[in-house]
């Protein structure tokens, strides 16, 4: 009898050990591998997301959220120089990013101590709290304001003016348009000449059927005017506001699709992708585009291929480009679009319950303001530009040789400058969403442009009952 | 009573010393799962409840705002047209997915026809459901790509399968019949062989066809269980979520939303829009529909004894 009992407790014990082996092994959160030759940089972790820089056996560790791989490279350059300290950095997928941060966050979780923002989730962020303000001690970061780009400075700001996050980056929306079609179809790719034809939206269409007259086509898809869409914020003292920009964007997305001015292709598509590095397929040139069969018919008839003359981007399309369009290396150029905008961009904010506060400061003032960083990024990205004034200052007049040696840090820090962010409202992102919807339909011949208007003002009506729709 | 057990002096008086009181026992072996259920099930149904009645933007605290949710719920156009929508691509998955079905439970139930390898064809048909959404999804707007997917160029077309207002919820719905109608064969073909074979040998004597065995026996005797899958899968068909959202760019619901279901009405206050009060009540409000619709299901399949398998709630599409 002794013995049965003994061996169900031996069973018991055995169980249990397995269980807890089991649990032990599923919850390996990617700690550093213990390092056979005293550890290095960049050691891949178990989790997919997760990657760590630095020693295993480091003093000191520091966690990074972020949706941008970005900040792999910045902690591997920071462990460079501070040996006894170690980086987690998780990056996560956009879609699911804001929920992972919420969720963390409103637990009081202690990790992230770096927490990464879009523009577009930094109030959110700000207002649940999950910002150290880093003009008190001891960060006082109000002291580097007049080195920062001012939209990106006031990006980062809270409702009382207290900077709340940093972001290394500005990221204006501009036209990256082929140089060889300018030479073609206009006998010069002078930048500022180039930047005439997209002035406006009026010179953009004109632009467009120029182009068409040649072969060519103005942009893949009018998903690039979604960058470069109004000069206006969409909620002035809690009304909705359409403004002229706005429909003038509109009509001119309508025109471009319905005079065949472009080639159909959906923004981020893997044609689109196609189109910066080559030609693709042509859509017949006297379709009715409301005439779906007939569209079909074109299609499916592709009468050759065309090439694609402009992309509307931001800043960081320097990148995008030079990864996708291998083949037409020197043979692009940058220029203004009609309005100053901008898109995206990483801010880095401190989580409030974070242990290692000093530190996560100590690794954001060396991602935004430490020059040599800064140096140092603008030479491994080819291109990024930065939002510390003295170091765009500093490679003003660089040459990107992708660019036909054209000064793209000039440019950008030109066009930043004239970015007013208080146009931005925490609505624009559902807004803007909404509006590109309802072009859509209009383009697809789904509803006339007074049904698509009334039924977004309907749509901004049900999301946020609070806003004053004047209708017209 | 703990007194039967004292004595005068107040201690405790060991009567049995081997007997173990073993009644905690019971609670202890439980206790994983009900703490599980109370942390994971009970509490976020009870929080949500709470949610529904307040402005809560997902952090800070929530304020009460009484049954204003409830009535923007029931004033708000876009959630009608989103049940509206839910219904319309169910309902074609539904004819869709059932009519395969049945017609396979005939061909593979009839004895004349004699299709060997049976449980190879059930695997089969069954496969597509065994297929993440995520990997189904993907896979067909792959194949569905308007200009350069494979479906167009097989049939030499140009249809806009994921852009056409009038093309793209069918689109989904079929997707889904596709998902579902091998689990619906399965279920028909227990129905058909639960039937007694006593039936069809005397049809067989009387010399009824095959078209009047099918009228006159098997389909009402697999009454119970079409019921059965259509209102269980109609549950499941008002949860729709995962394949339009990843087919039909997110929860826009394109075209003009008319892909947009509820639960990814839901979705995009909940988690875009941080209007997490007003989710909850959406979330309720489902709820109450399908409790509704659950309580139909009771009366009707309560009502029937003949052989009907057991409930079995949502999941199903």
């Amino acid at each position: 009898m002794k013995g049965k009992n003994t061996m169900r407790k031996l069973l018991a014990a055995v169980l249990a050990g397995t269980m807890i082996f089991s649990m032990a092994a599923c919850g390996d959160t990617g700690e550093a591998p213990a390092a056979d030759d005293g550890g290095d940089a960049a050691a891949e972790s178990s989790t997919d997301d997760a990657q760590v820089s630095g020693k295993a056996d480091a003093s000191q560790k520091l966690v990074i959220w972020t949706m941008a791989a970005d900040m792999q490279q910045f902690a591997d350059k920071y462990v460079e120089s501070h040996p006894d300290v170690a980086i987690e950095v998780v990056v996560t997928a956009p879609a699911d990013y804001p929920t992972k941060v919420q969720n963390a966050l409103r637990s009081g979780a202690k990790d992230p101590d770096v927490v990464c923002a879009e523009p577009q989730s930094i109030q959110t962020f700000i207002e649940a709290g999950f910002f150290e303000d880093l003009n008190q001690e001891p960060y006082n970061a109000q002291q580097y304001a007049e080195n920062f780009v001012d939209y990106v400075w006031a990006a980062g700001q809270d409702s009382e003016g207290n900077q709340r996050c940093i972001s290394y980056q500005i990221t204006p929306s501009a036209i990256f348009y082929r140089r060889d079609i300018a030479e073609d179809v206009y006998g010069t790719s002078d930048p500022e000449v180039i930047g005439e034809k997209f002035a406006t939206y009026d010179s953009i269409l004109t632009t467009g059927q120029e182009m068409k007259e040649k072969g060519y086509r103005i942009f893949a898809s009018t998903g690039e005017l979604g960058f470069f869409a109004g000069n206006e914020p969409w909620i002035v003292d809690g009304t909705l506001n359409l403004s002229q920009s706005r429909m003038d964007q509109m009509n001119t997305a309508i025109e471009l699709y319905t005079q065949d001015l472009t080639c159909y292709v959906d923004t981020w598509s893997t044609t689109w992708y196609q189109a910066m590095n080559g030609p693709i397929p042509l859509v017949g040139d006297e379709v009715d585009m409301w005439d779906q069969e007939a569209v079909d018919a074109a299609a499916a008839a592709a009468e050759g291929e065309t090439e694609v003359f402009a992309f509307g981007l931001p800043s960081w399309g320097v990148l995008t480009l030079r990864d996708n369009a291998p083949d037409n290396s020197g043979k692009w150029g940058v220029c203004q679009g009609p309005t100053y905008t901008f898109s995206g961009g990483t801010f880095l904010g401190i989580n409030p319950n974070s242990e290692d506060k000093d530190l996560a400061w100590d690794f954001i003032t060396f991602c935004t303001t430490n020059e040599e960083t800064l140096d140092w990024w603008i030479e491994t990205s080819e291109g990024d530009v930065v939002s510390w004034i003295p170091s765009i200052e500093k490679h003003r007049d660089d040459e990107n040789e992708y660019y036909g040696g054209q000064k793209l840090y000039e440019l950008f820090l030109g066009l930043a400058e004239h970015i007013d962010y208080s146009n931005v409202t925490p609505m624009d992102t559902e807004c803007n969403d909404l509006w590109n919807a309802a072009i859509g339909s209009i383009q697809r011949g789904e509803m006339t442009q007074e049904e698509a208007i009334s039924n977004f003002y309907d749509q901004i009506e049900s999301t946020y009952p609070d806003i004053t729709v004047n209708r017209e | 009573m703990a007194s039967q057990n004292t004595a005068v002096s107040g201690k405790p008086v060991k009567t049995k010393k081997k007997d173990l009181n073993k009644t905690g026992y019971g609670y202890l072996f439980v206790a994983p799962f009900v703490i599980i259920f109370i942390i994971f099930c009970i509490y976020p149904v009870v929080r949500t409840l709470y949610l529904s009645f307040t402005d809560y933007p997902g952090y800070g605290n929530p304020i009460f705002n009484g049954i204003d949710n409830y009535i923007r719920v029931i004033n708000d156009k876009f959630f009608w047209r989103d049940l509206w929508n839910t219904i319309k691509i169910w309902g074609v998955n539904i004819i869709v997915q059932l009519g395969l079905a049945f017609l396979l439970t005939i061909v593979f139930s009839d004895i004349k026809y004699k299709i060997r390898g049976l449980s190879i064809f059930r695997a089969l048909f069954y496969l597509p459901n065994l297929i993440a959404a995520t990997s189904v999804a993907f896979l067909f707007q792959t194949l569905l790509d308007w200009k350069y997917g494979t479906v167009n160029q097989l049939l030499g077309t140009s249809i806009n399968w994921l852009g056409d207002v009038n093309v793209t919820p069918y689109v989904v719905s079929i997707i889904g019949a596709w998902m579902w109608f091998g689990n619906s064969f399965i279920m028909l073909m227990a129905g058909v062989q639960g039937i007694s074979k006593e039936y069809y040998e005397a049809a067989a004597i009387d010399g009824a066809g095959r078209w009047k065995v099918f009228t006159k026996i098997t389909l009402p005797l697999l009454k119970p269980i079409l019921l059965y899958v259509s209102i269980t899968s109609f549950i499941g068909g008002l949860q729709l979520f995962d394949v339009p959202f990843l087919m039909c760019g997110g929860t826009n619901g394109n075209p003009s939303g008319t892909t947009q279901t509820m639960v990814m009405y839901l979705y995009r206050f909940g988690f875009e829009n941080n209007q997490v009060g007003y989710a909850a009540a959406i979330a309720y409000t489902i709820f109450i529909m399908i409790l509704i619709v659950s309580i139909i299901q009771l009366k009707v399949l309560g009502s029937s004894n003949d052989g009907t398998p057991k409930k079995k709630r949502g999941g199903r599409k």
